[in-house]
């Protein structure tokens, strides 16, 4: 079992660029080290492994990795898309200064999210779990002379500790339970241990998913983590760790659905849909758009998994890392381009043809549209919804919507910018931007032929049976017709809106629904208020004890210095609450024993 | 049998060394023999006691004294803490010579502790190791207040100490540390003795006084309560707890409302803190909780779980209040005296960040085994509910840890560059190394500490 193999050059890569000080070298030992690294994950084969990392009585917690074709999926796609994303950085990051520390932290997070796609226990989960948090936390900071950065990254760090310490929770019951904490040993005797506590496990479970993979009510880190650089957000927040969540959801299918907890899982990523895609249709800024869209697309995985649109699940989780990431590399373009982050100041896109056409091709897959992979994947998810009506009209709406929010916000770009030094800029993008944009676009294309192959790839072994999921991703000709003509309205109403300007329509009509932020925003104080009036409370509870026993003691203590002066400083306070706690101690043991 | 007295023999003769050369060299020598002395003399002790633990002697010498793998890991354990204090400490040159007099005294009453035989060497061994440390606090000038205070507490808790053991001798007319015939007036002693002990090891309600007497005290004294003496209080409840009230179940439900009582105390807190050592001081309350959690388990994996995390928590204290010691030097010890840390000294950033990340529970670290180890003896004693509390508590944790590490990393200091001295960076350097390889490869410490919880529960 050679899996781990991959980190090697990774953290080579890391020790090296620390070692040789010179920023100039880094991005290179970067790409250096992915490329070896994705050419070694090309050897990896399938299995298991795992060594005994410490006992304690006659428990022994092991390390376990394991290579299923879903963990090799992520795989490929961490190893893939950080090689792509370190050319593409190589363009992007023009601070020579930060260049070390830059990469040394992407190197780290892709190394983590490697150990993630590979582990094959939830301790192994774990640790590469909350590393993917720190490293995270990191370089959404990564601009940490800018407040807002600090800010978002504080904001991302505690919503993503307490997910962290909701697994950690949900690991230990499921150790009580099951009373080891390997996914295959768990799965396999899941249906014999349905309990209350098995369900406060994976309602836990669900609440790091969602913190994790940005659902509602903790969707807004995800949003402020545009604050750090236009990489990151195309790596990290778009086609590999956000999707974490989706993934330890997809891993562990069989524990979700035989505790009947697919609805919660349904109801929460309906109503991250809506909010997520009405949000898109009426944000300004560049990079936010797509992370809404990321936001919505999570959710629409999580529907389909909830639904057992698995196949269908893991085609769109493949399939949307290709055309996400590029669109985010179009909004870098843009912004570096025009200096601005604002879809009404960064036209002029249309200067640069092969950046332009490379980002149609991420549209319109993004949309649906036959024959991209964007079509396959949401067709899927689309007619398994079929027997739940209410919910497939819903998601048929926000599919309508997607499509216009999309082509809205390329229709922005699109325009012919009137500013002369903008249109250089446009057309002077630096080689390493612009191609693995092309490389992305064909991928996109190309990934679509995946569709083919996906059920034989994934039952490789039987692990279809394992999971307990058909093994077909379904498709209808009626319902592919009704999408694409849903998706054409969409994309036409948003070229009409916003590009040639020829239908009126105030978007400020949907502001009081979409405006959902604040409220949430506001819900994230009221939950911090909490927890602080409780500490403030106690507190100035302390203080109060204080006080009412420094007057005592001044009444009763008058005798010598030392003493009067420790009086003045609460000394009886503590005798008092020494006793206090004898008495209570008492109270208790009488109540438990004597009565 | 000779050559193992040879060896108990060498290791009390050493103590005796250790005492009475601090007192020479600080009557007639300078202060880099003392601290060189104080560097030599711990290692011939630990080396010491590893060929006592290689030989696997053990037994009862002198009446008074067990020598276990309990007692050896322990003592060996507040030696080694011992010598990073001593590192941190010779930063503070006018108080170190007296510092390394008082806590000659203290490392014996604490070997005392270790090593009981019977409740009056605990008793003993209590009084020698926390009285040392009320001069200890003493020694800066503003220590004035929190020394009396300390004194005040410690001779209360003393005094309730001396009335459970009373009790218990008038039940059976015995100090042994063995079980005695279910009364009530040995229940009666029961709770006196967690009152008392709690108040060594920093239990709420008995601990109220703590916050006061760590930001009265030099930053090295403060990690030496903290990271040491508290721990000493442990080692005593636990020899209690477990060796003479083990059959009593009902007690260890009060050690579990103990554990959620403390941890939420210390947590919910320091929260409200701005002083950085007020803020830690509430935190080592809160990890009091967390260990208190393994203790009220009452098998040996769960005392097992609360050994690694009294290991855990003296390195990572200590090493935190070696930081606070730099900031120190510098006069900074007011409110926020974190922010901007990382402009001024990176390594000493690194490693605060480090320790509180540890302490929230960062895999690859020794503060995530413990946490770990700790829920997982929990719940296999069917603690759930009480598992579940403590990860409900790192939740708070993470709030206020979060905030101290943001300052450091972000916020705008001076910004010019504090320089570390040589042994205060070796101290950290150690305790960083501790933190990270036990947490990578901590079989040798679990290992040590089944060894010892064994030898404890089996007896």
């Amino acid at each position: 079992m050679f899996a781990p193999i991959v980190l090697l050059p990774l953290v080579a890569a890391i020790l090296a660029i620390a070692i040789f000080k010179r920023p100039q070298a880094a991005k290179y030992l970067a790409i250096a080290g992915s490329m070896i690294g994705l050419v070694l994950t090309l050897a990896v084969g399938y299995g298991s492994a795992s060594i005994p990392w410490f006992s304690v009585g006659h428990y022994t917690i092991s390390l376990s990795i394991a290579v299923t074709p879903l963990n090799y999926l992520l795989l490929f796609i961490v190893m893939l898309m950080g090689l792509i994303v370190m050319i593409y950085s190589a363009g992007y990051m023009d601070t020579l200064s930060e260049h070390r520390r830059y990469y040394i932290e992407m190197l780290s997070f892709q190394a983590a999210m490697a150990t993630f796609a590979i582990s094959g226990s939830f301790i192994t989960l774990f640790i590469a779990w909350e590393f993917l948090s720190l490293t995270s936390y990191l370089l959404i900071g990564f601009w940490h002379s800018k407040e807002r950065a600090n800010r978002a990254a504080r904001k991302a760090l505690t919503i993503i500790f307490i997910g962290d310490l909701a697994l950690l929770a949900s690991m230990v019951i499921f150790w009580n339970i099951f009373g080891t904490l390997s996914f295959v040993r768990i799965i396999a005797s899941v249906s014999s241990h349905v309990s209350a506590d098995l369900t406060a496990g994976i309602l836990l479970l669900l609440l790091a998913i969602f913190t994790k993979s940005a659902q509602f009510p903790f969707h807004e880190w995800l949003i402020d983590a545009m604050e750090g650089p236009t990489p990151v957000s195309a790596y990290l927040h778009s086609s590999t760790m956000v999707k974490a969540g989706v993934f330890a959801a997809i891993l562990l299918y069989p524990l979700f659905s035989s505790a009947g907890l697919s609805d919660i899982m349904l109801v929460f990523g309906v109503v991250t849909a809506i909010i997520s895609t009405l949000a898109a249709s009426r944000e300004y800024h560049v990079k936010r758009v797509i992370a809404y869209s990321t936001i919505q697309e999570l959710s629409i995985m999580l529907v389909a998994v909830a639904s057992g649109a698995i196949i269908a699940a893991i085609y769109f989780f493949f399939a949307q890392s290709f055309y996400k990431a590029l669109l985010f590399f179009t909004s870098g373009v843009e912004m570096k381009s025009t200096d601005n982050e604002y879809l009404n100041e960064i036209s002029g896109l249309r200067e640069n043809k092969l950046v332009y056409l490379s980002t149609m091709f991420g549209v319109v897959s993004l949309a649906g549209f036959i024959p991209f992979s964007g079509f396959f994947a949401n067709e899927g998810i689309s007619i398994s919804l079929l027997p739940n009506l209410a919910v497939y009209a819903v998601m048929s709406g926000i599919s309508l919507l997607t499509s216009f929010y999309i082509f809205r916000w390329v229709s922005y770009g699109a325009k012919r910018s009137k500013n002369a030094y903008v249109s250089g800029n446009y057309r002077g993008q630096p080689k390493s931007m612009v191609y693995p944009m092309v490389l992305l676009a064909a991928l996109t294309l190309a990934s679509s032929a995946f569709v083919i192959y996906i059920g034989s790839f994934l039952n490789y072994g039987g692990y279809l049976a394992y999971l307990d999921i058909p093994g077909s991703l379904p498709s209808g000709i009626a319902d592919g017709i009704v999408f694409l003509v849903l998706i054409s309205i969409g994309a036409v109403l948003g070229y009409e809106v916003y590009y040639k300007n020829r239908i009126k329509m105030s978007a400020d009509r949907l502001d009081p629904i979409i405006y959902t932020n604040p409220i949430i925003n506001w819900a994230y104080l009221a939950v911090a208020a909490i927890t602080y009036a409780a500490a403030e409370g106690i507190s100035a509870f302390d203080a109060y004890l204080g006080d009412l026993f420094d007057r005592i003691g001044r009444v009763t203590v008058r005798s010598g210095y030392l003493v009067r002066r420790a009086s003045v400083g609460d000394i009886n306070t503590y005798a008092a609450m020494f006793i206090i706690g004898i008495l209570a101690l008492f109270a208790i043991f009488y109540y438990l024993v004597i009565l | 049998m000779i050559a193992a007295l040879g060896y108990i023999y060498s290791l009390f003769a050493l103590s005796a060394i250790m005492i009475i050369g601090n007192l020479a060299i600080r009557i007639a020598g300078g202060k880099r023999l003392q601290f060189a002395f104080n560097l030599i003399l711990p290692v011939l002790l630990l080396v010491n006691m590893g060929i006592i633990y290689a030989f696997g002697i053990s037994g009862l010498f002198f009446g008074a004294f067990t020598i276990n793998p309990f007692s050896l890991l322990f003592s060996g354990l507040f030696t080694l803490g011992l010598l990073t204090v001593t590192l941190i400490a010779f930063g503070y040159s006018d108080e170190y010579q007296d510092f390394a007099v008082i806590i000659a005294f203290a490392l014996i009453g604490m070997y005392a502790v270790s090593m009981s035989s019977s409740l009056i060497t605990i008793f003993l061994g209590l009084e020698l190791s926390s009285i040392p440390m009320v001069f200890a606090v003493l020694l800066s000038r503003r220590g004035i207040e929190a020394a009396a205070k300390l004194f005040i507490m410690s001779s209360i808790a003393i005094s309730v100490l001396s009335f459970a053991i009373v009790l218990l001798y008038g039940s059976s007319n015995s100090l042994a540390l063995t079980s005695y015939p279910h009364s009530a007036v040995v229940a009666f002693a029961a709770l006196l003795f967690i009152a008392a002990l709690g108040f060594e090891a920093s239990i709420f309600p008995f601990n109220v006084l703590i916050p006061d007497v760590y930001t009265g005290s030099s930053a090295y004294i403060t990690g030496m309560l903290g990271g040491i003496n508290k721990k000493v209080g442990f080692v005593a409840l636990m020899q209690v707890l477990i060796l003479v009230f083990i059959t009593d179940s009902k007690l260890f439900l009060i050690v579990a409302a103990l554990s959620v009582l403390t941890m939420f105390y210390g947590n919910i807190v320091a929260l409200m803190q701005r002083n950085t050592k007020r803020m830690l001081a509430y935190s080592s309350i809160s990890q009091a909780g967390y260990i208190l959690i393994g203790i009220a388990t009452a098998t040996a994996a769960g005392i097992a779980a609360s050994i690694f995390q009294i290991f855990s928590h003296m390195f990572i204290f200590i090493g935190m209040l070696g930081v606070v010691a730099l900031l120190e030097s510098r006069n900074r010890n007011g409110i926020d005296e974190l922010i901007g840390l990382n402009g001024e000294n990176r390594f000493a950033a690194f490693a605060m960040a480090l320790f509180m990340l540890s302490l929230i529970g960062l895999p690859l670290t020794t503060g995530f085994v413990g946490k770990f180890l700790i829920f997982l003896s929990a719940v296999n004693s069917g603690l759930l509910w009480l598992a579940i509390i403590g990860i409900l508590n790192s939740i708070i944790s993470v709030l206020y840890y979060a905030r101290a590490i943001m300052a450091m990393y972000t916020g705008k200091a001076g910004g010019n560059p504090i320089i570390m001295g040589k042994p205060l960076l070796a101290a950290l350097i150690l305790c960083v190394a501790v933190t990270i390889v036990f947490g990578i490869y901590p079989q040798p410490i679990i290992g040590l500490a089944n060894s010892a919880a064994g030898y404890l529960i089996s007896v």
